[in-house]
């Protein structure tokens, strides 16, 4: 059982005790009438082949408050996405498939580049963001939720807890992140424990009180990849399309929404998927490459904000960063040790060291370049620039469907 | 024998005759096609690539050509599916040349037909380009208009008037190629005739009330007007 306690600037939605999931469900099913739900689920075709897949359709079917389900399908030919529309003809609610490497969703990402809009390299970013534009073209719905497709410990009280707080019009928040521990034999989730808090509590004693940091310190598991949010939010929000996707998504969602209106909630007891691998010595892949583009992602905000960075204050922030990191080792040292869980000290410092690397190849990127952005443009610019996009969209994606 | 061995000959020869006769223009129709063909294949590059050069994709993005070929399920770039119509065009027209160069007076008169019916093909099309493009231009202004003056049913209008606009030009481009011209004239004198007469008729009935107030009004108001005329001269 979780505390109660509420820190930070945004709300926070313990699970005390044991709630029934069946009052949830039926709560949902009332509101969703008011506020229909999309489920947005970004999805590569190997996720289908793993052991994560079979377990989120097989909950999925159970779920009766959901009025569409958007699956968009990376790296997959077309016989794979015949083979996933078979997969998912258990759910009950209507399910469009994306197919990202078709002919025509191919032919819709030509349109978006030559009239000047750069939707950056395949990815999950790029898939939602495109899923939000198909949600907007038909608009059928008001909420949209969306998670990962890797989840092994899937249930369906995660998508439902996820929902509530946008749902309930009673409590009307804009947004809402999942939370939830990563444990298994041992901590896991080393970039938020290792990288993300050190990063923003070393950034806060360097530069003081920031509203930004504030937020982003608020979140338990700013980097999960669960959300829910209004459809509105899904028009105005730029959505990078690198790793510093979640990071990016939450400074849009700072940026245009007061703290008030966003909250996070615990939505499992404990949660496992897959698995980056650190790759300390190439910063090009696994953990390093995801550590460059969040820090790139948290100083191009504050750089917005009006934070003046220079080599200086880089400098002291790797040293106040390591020094943060060492004592959360400690922390989390101590955490292990009294939940009888494994603990590689030794591990754990190397993570540290190929974090400090790689936010020194950060600032190193940032200070060359800091107006390079990977945001792809909202879809009220898209909108703007190509009146007849959602008609396109839903064309190409019904046709695909059909 | 011999007569039999004539019997079969003659007729042989004389298909060898013809066919000798007839072979310079059957080469003649194979160079022209064959020329035909990869002059149209150049011309097709040749326009691609001006039209990539001025930006005619995004255009077509912008004005709704993009959506318009989406909707018949067309997925090639705008600047492609042109060039495609162009090169067929020409493939058809070297074809039409090369058949007649074959000197056959049927197909002759045939291809004297297709020429004569190449400029109302053209005119059609001229009129449903440009035909869509304002369809599109007034429905967007009648959006606009509707809208700043808080017209509940903006959009509906906008979509009917665009929907009209189509029907009109779509009837001028069938009465200029010449496809049933007295059913389509018809048909669009039914269609809009019955427009005319249903608003009419909903505009009459459902006014009666308003006009006869206005009408009242417009009595009390010349009433009062002259009353007050009277006081005054006295």
């Amino acid at each position: 059982m979780s505390d109660f306690h509420q820190t930070g600037v945004i709300t926070t939605l313990h699970q005390l005790g044991k709630p029934s999931l069946e009052r949830l469900e039926s709560e949902l099913y009332g509101f969703s009438k008011a506020r229909p739900v999309a489920l947005v689920l970004p999805a590569l075709y190997s996720e289908f082949e793993g052991p994560a897949m079979p377990g989120i359709v097989q909950e999925l079917a159970k779920v009766k408050y959901l009025n569409e389900i958007v699956l968009v399908l990376d790296k997959g030919s077309e016989k794979d996405f015949q083979r996933v529309r078979e997969f998912m003809s258990p759910i009950s609610t209507e399910v469009k498939i994306i197919h990202n490497d078709g002919k025509r969703i191919s032919e819709i990402y030509e349109t978006f580049a030559r009239n000047g809009f750069n939707v950056g390299e395949r990815g999950k970013g790029r898939s939602a963001w495109l899923a939000y534009g198909y949600v907007l073209a038909r608009g059928r719905s008001d909420v949209i939720a969306l998670h990962d497709c890797d989840i092994v410990t899937y249930s369906r009280e995660l998508l439902a807890r996820l929902c509530y707080p946008v749902v309930n019009p009673n409590l009307d928040y804009v947004f809402c992140k999942g939370y939830y521990s990563r444990v298994s034999s041992k901590l896991n989730g080393r970039v938020t424990r290792l990288l993300v808090t050190p990063l923003v509590r070393a950034l806060e004693q360097l530069i003081g009180q920031h509203d930004f940091l504030a937020f982003l310190d608020s979140f338990r598991y700013p980097l999960s990849g669960e959300f829910c949010m209004i459809t509105d939010l899904a028009r105005t929000n730029r959505i990078p399309w690198d790793w510093g996707l979640e990071v990016g998504s939450l400074a849009e969602v700072h940026r245009n929404y007061s703290p008030r209106r966003v909250c996070q909630v615990d939505i499992a007891a404990n949660y496992e998927h897959k698995h980056q691998i650190l790759s300390a010595d190439d910063a090009n892949k696994g953990l390093m490459k995801m550590t460059v583009d969040i820090c790139k992602s948290i100083f191009r905000t504050l750089a917005s904000e009006g934070v003046v960075f220079s080599d200086g204050l880089f400098k002291s922030l790797l040293v106040a960063y390591l020094r943060q990191a060492e004592d959360t080792i400690l922390k989390y040292e101590a955490d292990a040790a009294i939940n009888g869980l494994k603990f590689d000290r030794h591990e754990e410092a190397m993570a540290v060291e190929a974090f400090t690397r790689a936010i020194a190849m950060a600032t190193q990127v940032f200070m060359e370049n800091p107006m390079a952005t990977p945001l792809i443009p909202n879809w009220n610019r898209v909108t703007s620039a190509i009146p007849g996009i959602f008609e396109m969209l839903k064309m190409a994606v019904d046709e695909d469907n059909k | 024998m011999m007569d039999f061995l004539n019997l079969i000959l003659e007729p042989l020869q004389e298909v060898f005759l013809t066919f000798k006769v007839f072979l310079p223009n059957l080469l003649a129709m194979i160079v022209i096609v064959i020329v035909g063909i990869v002059l149209a294949r150049i011309v097709r590059i040749i326009l691609i690539k001006s039209l990539t050069a001025i930006n005619f994709d995004s255009w077509s993005d912008r004005m709704g050509f993009t959506t318009l070929m989406r909707k018949g399920d067309l997925w090639a770039k705008p600047s492609a599916t042109l060039g495609a119509i162009v090169f067929w065009l020409l493939v058809i027209v070297t074809l039409m040349i090369g058949l007649s160069a074959l000197n056959i007076p049927a197909i002759g008169g045939l291809v004297e037909q297709f020429f004569g019916y190449v400029p109302r093909v053209f005119s059609a099309a001229m009129i449903l380009i440009i035909g869509y493009v304002l369809a599109g231009f007034i429905s967007q202004g009648v959006l606009i208009a509707a809208v700043n003056s808080g017209y509940h049913y903006s959009k509906l209008l906008a979509k009917a008037i665009r929907t009209l606009l189509m029907v009109l030009i779509l009837a001028m481009a069938m009465e200029q190629l010449q496809i049933a011209p007295s059913i389509v004239l018809a048909a669009f004198s039914i269609i809009f005739g019955g427009i005319v007469v249903a608003l009419s008729i909903s505009f009459g009935v459902g006014g009666i009330d308003a006009a006869r107030r206005m009408i009242e009004q417009e009595t009390l108001e010349k009433g009062a007007a002259e009353t007050k005329d009277d006081i005054e001269h006295v």
